[in-house]
């Protein structure tokens, strides 16, 4: 009896199953719906992305042309919001929007991109509060329960099936009686097993890449072959641990109802328990700074700011001289006096927010550690970053606009404390935010730790289910 | 009867399985109701400090014109209610605080859950997540062999030959297995009741009613699944058949059917993007809509002159400046609650897609009428949404109403900290136990109809269960 013909063999036995065809269709049938969400969800994003793109050219079509026509002797439409000034050309009226693109896979996995803002006004006004936005309208309770997308479906459905046709791979042969006759042959139960479980891995792991292929091909996700590697490997190492566990739980030699209930509590402590129980013990050890105390700390900074403009300023200019050039230093102008004010805002602000990153940042350190303990969650960190749709990828977005809005004031501030109009010729100078995107190597970089402990957690399982299943004996 | 209640009582106890999974949901119910607490009860100090420092800025902001104290407005926090430390429900995606400032209704910003991170989203755990998913796992282990496994092994034919009625061994075995879970969820109740006793985390109406009406619903869910699963035990033919099943259904409730809710409810209800929306309101506050349109300056003008019969604005009883920026307050109004309104009632119906689900899925019944009576649902953050800018909107009513009133057009008008302290401070009721129930008669009618369905289910599979 070769591999091929056990292939053979339960090829027949599973077709001839009706309960499992009618399984593997309604599997077929949540991965399509799962697909059909996250394209959707990408197509919105993209359609977003567009506008907002056009939002930009807009604004500085509008601007050109108050300009052109000032120069031609009209009066601007507002004294307040003159293009020529430099705190209004380069304020809220001539804003740029920095955008970040949907990630790649994002038709595959949602991950934090309902949650996260993927879009920011930047002006010379822009500050820490600004980042605290709520990104896309979505409803709480959508948000709070999460997608149906095919991350969902890889991480919690994906191992029940998997479960749900190899518990039972060893112990049935023994409860019918078949497995004397199956081992008298000249094959080993690893043969056997091994030849059962790469077929159902096949089909199953199959099933799953072919859908996700298809959701990339339909969204041009191919543009990022490593993204996509990625992807499929991860998918592929977390089915194949529950296929070895599986194997393992076999190899114990118990029965059938045994097997199943020891697997299921699997599932159930390493997907729905123990990420839960990491979260509650996180919280209790190390719990997140709250936001709310930044709220009054931006208002007293900015009460003190109003009532020591021109002491600010004589400071602001002592801490930039690179931006005093033109500033008469006795007779301020009101702009330049309001900088002073605005700046010390915002570095009030820095200093609240750094102190809040920072015990952010270590929470997070320390709860990142906890995730080894759980598959579910390893694999989940892998499949959303891989996507473009982690924490990584925000943040890295972020810190790109926090220097953008930096060059953005190097632009324009020297101007507003010197008291300068500025005109048509200084627009096409203006900066532009360009997203310098991570690369698939980054990612990759990433996912090596947490990809290497699931293979490892894999391979444990592996040789468990080989030690194990070489002491079976056809005469068990 | 009480034979075999207490049978099945002790047996349930004795069996290692139960003990152990019971000693798992006990500590993971009790330490997410004592987390749940410490952080609500912190949470809603420092919510309750900051709204005190926000309301001592307004106070103590020196002389201005009102409409520049109108600009600098005010923040609101919005207070975390006694019950959300059972469920925190959407809390932590909604924003906690809000600006109120002229001219402008602003969002809830701050949401906790951005803050954390991916992981956390997937496995955030309280105790209402592990009352309307573990438990519900813990009944289905505890009575899918019930009657399935005394036929498989043949004892059942001895149970009824000892002249005992099937519905008598049905309810036996059904309070048996009640009894257990009763050690474990009434001490739960118990400390939860405690804690809303001792220190309430923060403020509700009638929190012990909603507690009490939060036990009943419960109470009802898990009934409905002794029930359902007692019936699946009567009907499948072996144990396993009963346990395979009953795990499908588990799934599909706990897992499947609520994220296909989600989907769905965008479907049909869609919601627009952020940047729609944003560039809605501008327009409309820029240029009026259908028949609401900015106030005209000029009209407004000739409308006081002759109304108090002069020629000047300076000769005006009133400060026009104050009348226009009240009609224009006035204007944008009606423009955010278009769109607000718009926006929150589309919320709205996709909650009621969520609901209608639960036809399929007893949990999104349960789930609602648990974060309605925690007042941790959409909802009561619309109501107080919607409190906020109701008070934003007195405040800038005095604010200008000062302003027409106390000055004359053109002069330079300095009000004192009399006018900062005059206006109230934002005093929010929660809504009553009235007002969350009359929302959620439609969950409330599902998850009755379960449970007299599976009660009824398992009544007649039990009279009808084979005995060998």
């Amino acid at each position: 009896m070769t591999a091929r013909s056990v292939l053979r063999n339960e090829w027949r036995l599973l077709m001839a199953d009706r309960a499992l065809r009618i399984v593997l269709g309604l599997f077929a049938v949540l991965l399509v719906y799962a697909l059909a969400n996250g394209v959707v969800w990408m197509r919105f994003q993209e359609r977003t992305v567009e506008a907002v793109q056009t939002g930009n050219v807009e604004r500085t079509r509008a601007l050109a042309d108050e300009l052109a026509a000032i120069e031609n002797g009209a009066e601007p439409a507002s004294r307040f919001a003159d293009p020529r000034a430099p705190n209004v050309m380069g304020g809220a009226r001539g804003s740029h929007t920095a955008v970040l693109e949907p990630g790649p896979l994002t038709a595959l996995a949602v991950g934090q991109s309902d949650l996260l803002p993927y879009y920011y006004d930047v002006n010379i006004y822009t500050n820490e509060s600004s980042f605290h936005q709520n990104g896309e309208v979505e409803n709480p309770l959508n948000l709070m329960v999460g997608r149906f997308d095919l991350t969902f479906v890889v991480i919690y459905l994906l191992p029940l099936l998997v479960l749900a046709l190899s518990f039972n791979v060893l112990s049935e042969e023994r409860e019918q009686g078949t497995l004397a006759l199956t081992l008298s042959q000249p094959v080993s139960a690893r043969r056997v097993v091994a030849a059962k479980l790469a077929f159902r891995a096949l089909l199953l792991v199959g099933m799953v890449l072919a859908a996700s292929l298809l959701g990339i091909l339909v969204t041009g996700g191919f543009g990022s072959p490593g993204r996509v590697l990625l992807w499929c490997a991860t998918v592929v190492t977390y089915a194949l641990f529950w296929f070895v566990l599986a194997a393992w739980v076999n190899s114990l030699r118990r029965s059938s109802a045994w097997n199943a209930t020891v697997l299921v509590g699997a599932w159930l402590v390493l997907v729905v328990v123990l990420p839960a129980a990491i979260n509650i013990a996180s919280g209790l050890l190390h719990p997140l700074p709250s936001r709310v105390q930044m709220v009054t700390a931006q208002r007293e900074a900015s009460n003190e700011a109003v009532n020591r403009r021109s002491e600010l300023l004589a400071r602001y200019l002592e801490d930039h001289p690179e931006m005093a050039g033109g500033v008469v230093a006795e007779e301020p102008g009101l702009g330049a006096l309001a900088w002073a004010a605005t700046d010390a805002v915002n570095r009030r602000l820095e200093e609240v927010t750094s102190e809040h990153d920072a015990r952010r940042a270590e929470q997070i350190a320390l709860v990142r550690r906890y995730r080894f303990l759980s598959p579910a969650l390893l694999a989940q960190e892998v499949l959303i970053d891989a996507a473009g749709t982690g924490d990584a990828r925000f943040a890295g977005f972020q810190s790109q606009v926090r220097a953008f809005a930096e060059q953005w004031r190097e632009f324009f501030v020297p101007a507003i404390l010197a008291s300068e109009q500025m005109d048509a010729s200084v627009l096409p100078d203006v900066p532009k935010f360009r997203l310098e995107d991570e690369e698939g190597a980054d990612v990759a970089r990433r996912a090596g730790v947490p990809l290497t402990v699931l293979g490892a957690l894999l391979v444990l399982a592996g040789v468990g289910a080989g030690v194990g299943l070489g002491r079976v004996r056809g005469a068990d | 009867m009480r034979h075999i209640v207490r049978k099945e009582f002790t047996d349930v106890l004795r069996d290692g399985r139960f003990r152990w999974c019971a000693i798992l949901v006990g500590a993971l119910l009790l330490v997410s109701l004592g987390h749940g607490w410490a952080q609500a009860r912190s949470a809603q100090q420092e919510h309750a400090a900051a709204q005190a420092t926000a309301r001592d800025h307004w106070e103590s902001q020196g002389e201005k014109n009102p409409h520049s104290a109108a600009h600098y407005g005010i923040y609101a926090f919005k207070p975390r209610l006694a019950l959300s430390f059972v469920d925190e429900g959407v809390d932590p995606y909604t924003g906690t605080s809000v600006w109120l400032e002229a001219h402008r209704q602003n969002d809830f910003l701050l949401r906790p859950a951005q803050d954390a991170t991916a992981a956390q989203r997937i496995g955030a755990l309280t105790a209402a997540q592990v009352l309307q998913h573990l438990v519900p796992l813990l009944i289905i282990l505890l009575t899918f062999g019930a009657l399935a496994g005394e036929r498989e092994r043949g004892t059942l034919r001895q149970l009824l030959a000892t002249g005992i009625g099937r519905r008598e061994l049905a309810v036996g075995k059904a309070l048996g297995i009640a009894g257990a879970l009763a050690l474990l969820l009434v001490p739960a109740a118990l400390v939860g009741a405690a804690a809303l006793v001792v220190g309430s985390p923060g403020p509700a109406a009638s929190p012990l009613a909603r507690g009490v009406v939060l036990a009943g619903v419960y109470l009802a869910y898990f009934t409905a699944f002794l029930a359902l699963s007692l019936a699946v035990s009567a009907w499948a033919r072996s144990a396993r058949t009963a346990l395979v099943i009953l795990l499908g259904v588990w799934v599909v409730n706990g897992l499947v059917a609520p994220r296909v809710a989600v989907d769905l409810s965008k479907w049909l209800h869609p919601t627009p993007s952020a940047l729609e929306f944003a560039r809605n309101v501008e327009r409309e506050m820029a240029s009026g809509v259908e028949d609401i349109s900015r106030p005209d300056r000029a009209a407004l003008t000739e409308r006081l002159l002759a109304e108090h019969g002069v020629e000047r604005v300076e000769d005006l009883p009133v400060n026009e400046v104050g009348v226009y920026l009240q009609e224009s307050e006035e204007f944008g109004n009606r423009i955010f609650d278009r769109n607000y309104g718009a926006l929150w009632d589309t919320f709205e119906r996709q909650g009621v897609v969520h609901e209608a689900l639960a036809v399929v899925a007893p949990l999104l019944a349960v789930r609602t009428l648990s974060m309605g009576l925690a007042g941790t649902d959409v909802e009561q953050h619309r109501h107080f949404a919607t409190a906020a800018e109701a008070y934003r909107r007195d405040l800038m009513r005095r604010m200008n109403g000062d302003l027409a009133e106390n000055s004359r057009t053109g002069d330079t008008y300095l009000a004192g900290p009399e006018l900062w302290e005059e206006t109230p401070p934002l005093e929010y009721a929660a809504p009553t136990l009235g007002w969350v129930l009359g929302n959620r008669i439609l969950s409330i009618l599902v998850l009755g109809t379960w449970l007299v369905g599976a009660v009824l289910a398992a009544a007649a599979r039990v009279r009808r269960a084979e005995v060998g």
